[in-house]
């Protein structure tokens, strides 16, 4: 990682150049994720993404801000193809390419997509079995039924999501026991128990008070030393804390994408000013 | 501060909006009390009439011959020494043998009127399993096909609309269909499996629309949960919806079960005997036990009703064998409900 | 029925020994790095200002050049810690003590700075002095250089260790400062009027006591900054405490 010096170096002369993509001032040899390039979307005639370009970093978390509406979510869901449960639903144009494939492409099983591509939802959704169950469902899915193989994984993800310590007693307790912070890391830990590439997080805390919506955050901290996070949220603090890199949508389109400190303390188009200090939207 | 003399900002006050509450408040309880009058009136009358036949008041309690025998023809004869007998078949065969033909003065016999409806329960009980069986399983599968696979376009709402229509189909009418369709086309013949299958379609319409219901139900973000962890469209009806929904297709099996047992209609085309001497199991071949009819408790009664003359006898069988019908359906029914608690209580959201 | 509390607003919040201790846990992540960039900036500029006062007392021209070399740094590390600021209140819009916090380093950076300018001022008249005969004037130059400092350093460490009450006791000593830089203003008004050709050296000397004065005002602002960013209680323009003075 980079010091504040170097990249504060970076912003100053970023200033008299202009915005650059994030992929510029990478560290070289990380590379990109998840490419988007020209994307357009509809909800059957309703058009709602024009042309969005961009460039998802590898392991860090990137961060979608936008007013409601403005297509973030659709976009978040185009990466797991989950728009395709939904009717009428077509990307009228464009490509997303994840790890080289276009996912939208005719050999793409959208079973293996969801594997590498795990989601959290804004509103959680535990299901109503015991925490043990709802964790290892996605292996279970696949077949695995080994004890010990799940037993590993249980512990594991819930340790990764910082929840083993407070319900390593009760792993045959209903999960629809626990409080709603609990709830919403027992998500995050069901999605990593299946080990994918990429965790989409659909504003992961919006139904969560400050102290659950911190551990989250540092939960988030963690997670990115080992997968690429795109995390869409309301809460610009949120996105000021957690994310590295930033863009912000209005109306369908990508207005700005760039580095969080940029957007944050000087950003280039008059739109992203105005909708961080809340004059519109 | 006293709050008897409220005349502050929150006093209660008359309104027209609290006049028009008070005024439906007692409409809607008098027509639930009218439901429940005419309930009780139906289910007390039967009670008391069939009750007297098939409930003693000694050990064991109910009238064991009533329920394990066939049904008999009474004859009521008076005899020379001036006694009046009931006696059944059986009891009057053996009581000419014993005491001779001249013995018996006046001599009336009343179809049906003794004996008891143990064939009967047996047919009825036989017919509602097998037609719900088959109703639940194509119920459950349309319901879960039309909820969750199809595409939701119009033609699939013209279906769904077509299938509840079916619901108010005149029960005579599934009766002819059966008879036309599995009688003569499949060539079944009054059989078994015929009524199990005019039943089983007859019933199809609730057992559907509330099954729809019931998964519709089920949260959105069950299905989506299972799915973003890449399983595919059954593994999560399979493990996520179906266990949840259960219930609710277990309450419309029990609206199933009490409308499939009481049908006449369609059962009189397709499967019922009006009397049949073997019970359904004695047969030569097994595939006579699917192609053969079968006695049922509500054609008996029809029967017994309708197609013998009236008199007090016909009367009292009537009344017992409504009261075991509605004894025999409301176990049924409780099974159904026991199994739906014990789901619900495994899984609960 | 007359309800319960009532906000009160305004009004001393104490900050009892428990509070402070808590305090002391915010050090973490981004406030760590602003803390880390004040410490460093100030043991910089406490070195260059020690130095400037050895060229001083040694006339020794290469120190005075050091201390003018090392300024940068220290000019660096003012616009780092600014930047550092605006980043962390925009992206983590921090509130109460953290807020203070950040707001306090912009200008707490701000009095080191200037008091490293000062350091750079007197390290240049020094090597002026150090070209030039010795004035006969006896000052107590080293004496107040240790005074200023000592409150500098002092500062500083009520700011590390989360004790304003330190700082706090600290504002009054600038009064001694003040009053030696009087004395030398009039000694050296004595030793101008007496001999003429000694008005060059004597005014280098003027010059070098009025930025230990200044050193020993900026210092004060420090501790002040340090009282109201623990305590939220703002001790500047109170006469009581001192006040600002010329």
């Amino acid at each position: 990682m980079k010091t504040m010096s170097e990249s504060q170096d970076q912003s100053r002369s970023r200033v008299s150049h202009g915005a650059m993509t994030p992929e510029e001032s990478e560290t070289p040899g990380l590379g990109t994720s998840i490419a988007v390039d020209n994307l357009e979307f509809a909800y059957g005639s309703k058009p709602a993404l024009f042309d969005v370009s961009l460039a998802i970093p590898k392991g860090k978390v990137t961060a979608f801000i936008g007013p409601s509406g403005c297509g973030k979510s659709t976009l978040l869901r185009c990466f797991n193809r989950m728009n395709d449960l939904i009717e009428g639903t077509s990307i009228t144009k464009g490509t997303i390419h994840i790890s080289g494939v276009d996912i939208n492409s005719p050999g793409v099983d959208v079973i293996e997509l969801r594997k590498r591509v795990g989601m959290v939802f804004q509103k959680s959704n535990p299901f109503p079995k015991s925490i043990y169950e709802n964790i290892v469902y996605g292996l279970r899915l696949q077949g695995i039924k080994n004890r010990k193989v799940l037993d590993e994984v249980v512990e594991r993800s819930l340790r990764g999501s910082a929840l083993w310590d407070e319900v390593k007693d009760r792993l045959d307790d209903s999960a629809l026991g626990l409080s709603g912070g609990q709830m919403q890391r027992l998500c995050i830990a069901r999605a990593i128990a299946v080990e994918p590439e990429i965790i989409l997080m659909d504003e992961p805390c919006s139904a969560l008070d400050p102290i659950a919506t911190a551990k989250v955050e540092d939960l988030i901290a963690e997670l990115k030393k080992q997968y690429t996070i795109v995390i869409v949220t309301h809460n610009m603090q949120q996105a000021g804390r957690c994310s590295d890199v930033t863009a912000f949508f209005y109306l369908g389109k990508l207005i700005e994408f760039d580095l969080t400190e940029k957007i944050f303390t000087n950003p280039s188009k008059q739109q992203t000013e105005d909708y961080i200090t809340g004059r519109f939207g | 501060m006293s709050n008897g003399t409220a005349n502050h900002i929150f006093a209660s006050r008359l309104t027209p909006a609290k006049v028009r509450e008070a005024v439906f408040r007692w409409a809607l309880r008098i027509a639930t009390y009218i439901v429940l009058a005419a309930a009780t009136y139906i289910f007390v009358d039967i009670a008391w009439k069939g009750g007297r036949e098939v409930l003693r008041t000694q050990f064991p309690f109910v009238n064991v011959s009533f329920l394990t025998e066939w049904p008999e023809t009474l004859h009521i004869i008076k005899t020379r020494a001036g006694e009046t007998l009931d006696l059944g078949d059986r009891a009057y065969r053996a009581y000419v043998e014993k005491n001779g033909e001249a013995e018996v003065t006046e001599h009336q016999t009343y179809v049906y009127a003794a004996g008891g409806i143990f064939p009967c329960i047996v047919g009825t009980v036989l017919l509602v399993t097998g037609s719900m069986t088959i109703a639940m399983v194509l119920g459950v599968m349309s319901a879960i096909y039309l909820s969750e696979y199809s595409n939701h376009g119009r033609a699939i709402q013209i279906i769904r609309l077509s299938i509840m229509n079916l619901a108010g189909v005149p029960s005579i009418v599934f009766g002819m269909f059966g008879y036309a369709f599995f009688v003569i086309l499949f060539g079944w013949n009054v059989s078994l499996m015929a009524g199990w299958f005019t039943l089983a379609f007859m019933v199809l319409p609730i057992i559907i629309t509330a099954s729809e219901e019931s998964l519709r139900a089920v949260p959105k973000g069950f299905r989506e949960g299972s799915l973003a962890l890449g399983a595919t469209k059954w593994q999560t009806i399979r493990q996520n919806v179906l266990p949840y929904a259960l219930p609710g297709i277990l309450t419309s099996s029990v609206l199933g079960i009490a409308r499939v047992a009481g049908e006449t209609a369609p059962i009189m085309f397709t499967a019922a005997f009006v009397v049949r001497d073997e019970l359904p199991w004695q047969v030569q071949k097994a595939t006579d036990f699917f192609f053969n009819g079968v006695m049922a408790l509500p054609y008996h009664i029809f029967v017994v009703s309708a197609r013998v003359p009236q008199n007090e006898y016909t009367a009292k069988v009537q009344y017992a064998a409504a009261f075991v019908f509605l004894f025999l359906v409301m176990i049924i029914a409780l099974a159904s409900i026991l199994l739906r608690i014990k789901v619900r209580g495994r899984y609960k959201w | 029925m007359t309800g319960g509390a009532s906000p009160r607003g305004t009004g001393i919040t104490t900050m009892d020994s428990d509070r402070l201790e808590h305090t002391r846990g915010i050090f973490r992540g981004p406030l760590l790095r602003l803390k880390d960039h004040l410490l460093m900036m100030a043991s910089l500029t406490d070195r260059n200002l020690n130095m400037a006062l050895q060229a001083f007392l040694n006339r020794d021209e290469s120190k005075a050049n050091l201390v003018e070399s090392e300024d940068a740094v220290i000019d660096r590390l003012e616009m780092e810690i600014d930047e550092l600021v605006v980043t962390y209140v925009s992206t983590h819009g921090p509130m109460a003590t953290a807020c203070r916090l950040a707001i306090m380093s912009s200008k707490m950076s701000e009095c080191i700075e200037s008091i490293a300018d000062q350091a750079v001022s007197i390290a240049r008249r020094a090597r002026q002095l150090s070209n030039m005969p010795e004035a006969p004037v006896n000052l107590e130059i080293a004496k107040m250089a240790g005074l200023a400092l000592a409150m500098m350093r002092e500062s500083i460490i009520a700011f590390v260790e989360v004790d304003p009450e330190a700082a706090r006791t600290l504002v009054a000593r600038d009064k001694e400062v003040d009053r030696l830089n009087k004395v030398h203003e009039e000694a050296l008004h004595e030793a101008m009027m007496a001999d003429p050709s000694q008005i060059a050296a004597c005014l280098h000397l003027l010059f070098i006591s009025r930025s230990l004065e200044r050193v020993g005002d900026y210092s004060k602002n420090l501790a002040q900054d340090v009282v109201y960013l623990y305590t939220a209680q703002d001790i500047r323009h109170d006469a009581n405490m001192g006040g600002q003075s010329g």
